[in-house]
Order: structure tokens, then sequence, then C-alpha cells
């Protein structure tokens, strides 16, 4: 359905929300 | 410094100017020397744009800023890789398609000949000072922390990078820029691990987080949503992204990194790289300085950073005064870190209520060195001197406490860093002088050998400007926001015209040049209100307000422009 560019920046998108993710997780565990 | 770190740092900028010198041979030619033959691979593109981007200031301004204000600034990056995706999408092969020198030759393309002259002047003009800036600002810091003359730092710096970029042009640039991120990633890795390692011996690096976020330095993410808050998550998604997207899709000195990329694909993966990879680079370079502040906390710190006004006030009529303010501080230092073992003992037995009495005891005492931090500084400030440390926070760690050799590299890092955005910087200004304004206004019909040798001297001449600018500055504030707040004031209008150029294909020429002009007007006015104290408005917001005004007032002009070209004229 999407060509491989856009899979590709689906995934780039997808890595900055997991980063986040990520970051809320680091912030609550260690404060 | 010792011995060995000044070997380690004179082998390390030598093999960057010869490296640069090297790569960069066989540019006979102005597409050669401007734009690399188009001949770069991803991974050169990738961490050519990386290091472009990360100018000195990064590696000495952001940790002393996670020092005293926490992570919070890492929220600035999350626009960045939403921004990278849409110029993957849509600029990238059209600046590939029409084969250009630089971004502005497209305007005259889609517009005309004034609106092109008009950005590349505003980027001229913008990307000059802060070019200036960028050999200015290591300098400084530099001259302060080895002892040496400004002069010679900011010849140091400007010197090696006209030696390379006169000689082998864009392409040695990129070269360089990729050896350069190598030295830097290197160092930071390595400043890293010497943070843990000087840990307390009964200090874990889990522990080292517990007292980081005890503090209030892991404020990572802030989701509230206000206008006048610099970082928080709003202001990166959105301001991020249109500051972005202004930075890499209008700015020469990043357009032209990825448009010496083979092919598009190989510049839209060097993109891609960035927008994966700048996010947890910038948290990791924040969690350095965090882990600098932990250090501190079982270790005494100096009480005010700077070496320099350290000393001056030491002779000045105050030295009575700081030499009480630095008694006090030792002992307080003494009692907060004993605070620091039972916070942590607390979170160990996992009593909430004493993990909060010791989390107040903490704030206290935090409280406590904040007000003996800004007694020093209201010294400093009574003696004529510069206020703000932050810059000196990293650096002066690095002196007292790295071993040999590595301090060396640390300093080759920030003078990589400061070579690497500064020629990115150069290199583009050399070739806007070069192609909009050279050959489009002054000598359309020289041959090729000409227009290189004018290439040549144009690096050169912004090279001799970039050192002067840095010899003759002076009293600047604060200086990660001092360039990023320069660039947001020019960076909506030239994306608003980019944007226009892009998306609203009925826009023609003149539209969008009386909506760049307006847009500057307002933009300015704006920043002048704000300075005033008339309005509060986050600097990131900027580029959004300039580029909505354009957008806007371009769209109207269209519309009154094309009714009265289809009204009949009065009789």
């Amino acid at each position: 359905m999407f060509s491989t560019w856009g899979r590709l920046y689906a995934a780039v998108l997808g890595s900055l929300a997991v980063f986040i993710v990520l970051f809320y997780v680091f912030m609550k565990v260690f404060s | 410094m010792r011995l060995a770190d000044w070997i380690v740092l004179a082998v390390t900028l030598a093999s960057i100017v010869l490296y640069g010198v090297y790569k960069g041979r066989g540019s006979r030619n102005i597409r050669g020397y401007l734009l690399a033959d188009r001949q770069m691979r991803w991974y050169t593109v990738a961490l050519s744009i990386m290091a472009t981007q990360a100018s000195a200031i990064t590696f000495t301004s952001t940790p002393g800023q996670a020092f005293v204000d926490g992570m919070r600034f890492v929220q600035f990056y999350f626009g960045l890789p939403i921004a990278m995706v849409i110029l993957a999408a849509t600029a990238v092969p059209i600046f590939h398609r029409l084969n250009v020198y630089t971004a502005y030759e497209y305007l005259e393309h889609r517009f005309d000949v004034k609106t092109r002259s008009l950005v590349s002047m505003i980027f001229l003009i913008s990307r000059g000072l802060a070019a200036g800036m960028t050999i200015y600002a290591p300098s400084i810091i530099l001259s302060v922390m080895l002892g040496l003359d400004i002069r010679l730092t900011s010849t140091i710096i400007g010197g090696a990078i006209i030696v390379y970029t006169t000689t082998g042009g864009v392409k040695a640039v990129n070269w360089t820029d990729f050896q350069q991120m190598l030295i830097i990633m290197f160092g930071m890795v390595f400043a890293f691990v010497m943070t843990i390692v000087l840990l307390p011996s009964d200090i874990s690096f889990r522990d080292a987080l517990h007292v980081a976020g005890g503090m209030g330095r892991l404020n990572v993410i802030d989701f509230s949503f206000d206008l006048t808050n610099r970082y928080n998550f709003w202001s990166g998604i959105i301001g991020g992204t249109f500051v972005a997207l202004a930075y890499f899709g209008t700015d020469q000195s990043q357009v032209q990194r990825y448009l010496t990329g083979k092919s598009v694909t190989q510049s839209r993966l060097g993109l891609m790289f960035n927008a994966v990879a700048k996010v947890p680079m910038q948290f990791f370079i924040l969690l350095i300085g965090v882990m600098v502040f932990v250090f501190y906390q079982f270790t005494a710190p100096p009480l005010f950073f700077n070496p320099v006004e350290t000393s001056r006030v030491k002779e000045s009529q105050f030295a009575d005064e700081y030499a009480f303010l630095e008694q006090q501080h030792e002992g307080h230092q003494k009692e907060q870190s004993v605070i620091l073992r039972r916070y942590l003992d607390a979170r160990a037995g996992g009593n909430e209520a004493d993990v909060a009495r010791e989390q107040a005891a903490l704030k206290e005492a935090q409280n406590r060195t904040e007000r003996l931090r800004l007694s020093a500084s209201s010294l400093v400030a009574a003696n004529n001197g510069d206020t703000n440390d932050t810059n000196y926070i990293f650096l002066s760690f690095v002196m007292r406490y790295l071993p040999a050799g590595l301090v060396g590299l640390i300093f080759a890092c920030i003078f990589a860093a400061s070579m690497s955005s500064t020629s990115g910087e150069l290199s583009a200004l050399a070739t806007t002088s070069v192609v909009d304004v050279y050959k489009r206004h002054v000598s359309r019909q020289a041959d090729d050998h000409h227009y290189l040798l004018v290439s040549r001297i144009a690096m050169a001449c912004w090279g001799v400007y970039g050192i002067l600018f840095a010899q003759f500055a002076s009293g600047l504030g604060s200086l990660v926001e001092a360039v990023n707040i320069l660039g947001s004031l020019f960076y909506g209008t030239m994306l608003g015209v980019f944007l226009v150029a892009f998306y609203l294909k009925r826009i023609t020429g003149t539209p969008v040049f009386v909506g760049a002009v307006i847009s500057e007007l307002v933009v300015i006015s704006l920043f002048l209100l704000e300075r005033a104290g008339v309005l509060t408005l986050a600097w990131l917001w900027y580029p959004v307000v300039g580029c909505a005004v354009v957008i806007v007032v371009s769209a109207f002009t269209q519309v009154v422009l094309k009714s009265q070209t289809i009204m009949p004229p009065d009789t």
C-alpha cells in the first residue's frame, strides 16, 4: 500500500514517538 | 593542560587540515568546488549535516545548560525528524531535478530574480552574523580555558578552515565534517564514561540518576502548553519543526550538504540518518551535563566556573566577600553530600515518608547553593565581569578531573566542532555570494575557470571576515540562545517564501516578495517589543509567526493584484 520511502518515513516518525515515550518513562522512573 | 594534551590537540588539528586538503584535491571546476561533483554517499552527507549543525557551542553550553536547567532543552529537537521527513519527501527531489547550486537559485526558477535576490541577501546577512559568532563563541571560551589570547584561538580555527576550504571547496568541507564528527563522538563517549568512573565508589550510575531526578535535572518532557515557556513538548514539536524546516530547507549551509549527494536517494538517506540520530545524540550530550552535575554534588565545585572572572574578583575590592562566600559554599557542599546519601538510603529503604522528607531537605540545600552562586555572580557583575558561567561548566570539569591526553582530546573536539559548523557556513556564504550575487548580477558570461577563482577568493574572504568578527566582537550574552535567536528573526520569512514556492503554485513573484518584506518587518517589531518588555513570546515561535505572515500576506496580495488586472480601467 505504501511505497518504500513512505514506510521509511513512517519508521522515522515512529522512532521519534518511541524516544519521547522512553524519555518520559526515564524521567518518571528516576524522579 | 599537560604536554600529552597539547600533543593530542596539535596532532588532531593538523590531521583535520591535512585530511581536508587531501580529500579536497582535484576540484578543477566550479561544480566540483561548490557541489563536490554531486558524488557524496549518504553517510558522508549524514555526518556532514550533523557536524554542520553541531557547533562548538553544542558541546560547551549544552552540558552546562543541563547542569543549571536540566534536560528540557532536548524537546527543542522533537520537530527535527518531522522537518527532515517533509524535506526529504518534497525539497530534495526538486533541488536535485533543477540541478541548482543554491536553494535561492530555485526561487528564480519558481518566482523571479527579485525574490531570489531578497532571500539570498537575508541569508547573507543572517548567516554572515551567525558565522562570525560561531568562530567568536568557542574562541573566547577556549582562550579563557587554555589561557591563550582570543586572537590566537580565533586565528587557529579560522586559519585552518581557510586552508582546506580554499583549496578543496565543498568536498573538503564534507569530508572534514565527516572526520570531525567521528572525533567528536569519540571524545563525548569518553567524557561520559569518565563522569561515571569519577563518581564516589559507593554511588552507582543508577544512584546518580536518582540524585539527578531528585534534584530536578531529569525534566526531559513537559507537556504543559505555555507560549512563554521556551522548552516544552509543544514548542518543540511545533516551533521546533518550523525552525528545523527553515534551517535544513532554506539555509544554504545545510542545503549545500545534501545537494552534494550522489542521487536523491543518497541525499534523503543522509537526512533520515539525522532524523533518527539527532534526538538521542542531544539527549546524550545533556546527560553528560547532568552527570557532571551529579559529580559536583559529591565533589566541591568552584563557586563560579569562569576561571578568568574568578581570578579578577579575587584580585578586586570584593576579594574578602568572595572568599567568605567560597568558605560558606565549601561547608554547605559537605552538608549537601550527607543529605544526598541520606536521600539515597531512604530511596533504597522504600519508605515514602522518609524519601519525601529527605527530598525536601535536598531542595532546601539546593536553594542555598543557588543563592550562594547568585551572590558570587553579583560580585562578578559588580566587578564588571561576564556573569554567565554556563559555557565554562563542562570544560572546567574536563580540565580539573580528566586524565592527561583525554583533556587534549576534548579540547580537540571543541575545535573540531567549531571548524565543522563554521566551514559549512563559510562555504555556503561563499557559494551564495558567487552564484546568487556575482554570477547573477555582476559577471554573467565569464568562463568556468574565472568563477572557480572567484569562489576561492570568496571562501578566503569570508574566512578572514569570520576571524576579524571574532576578534572584535564582545559583550555577548548566553551563547546558545544568541545564535538561535539571531537565526529565528530571519528564518520564518525564508521558510514562508519556500513553503509558498513548494505548495502554493498559484502565488507569483511580486506577492511573495511583498509578503517577505512585511513578514520581516513584523518579526523584527515583535522582537523589539519583546526586548522593550511590552510582550512575552518565546523565541521558538518567531519562525512560526514569520512564516504565517509570508503565506497570508502573499496570498492576500495575489488576490488583490489579480482583481486589479481583471478590473476595467476607470473612464
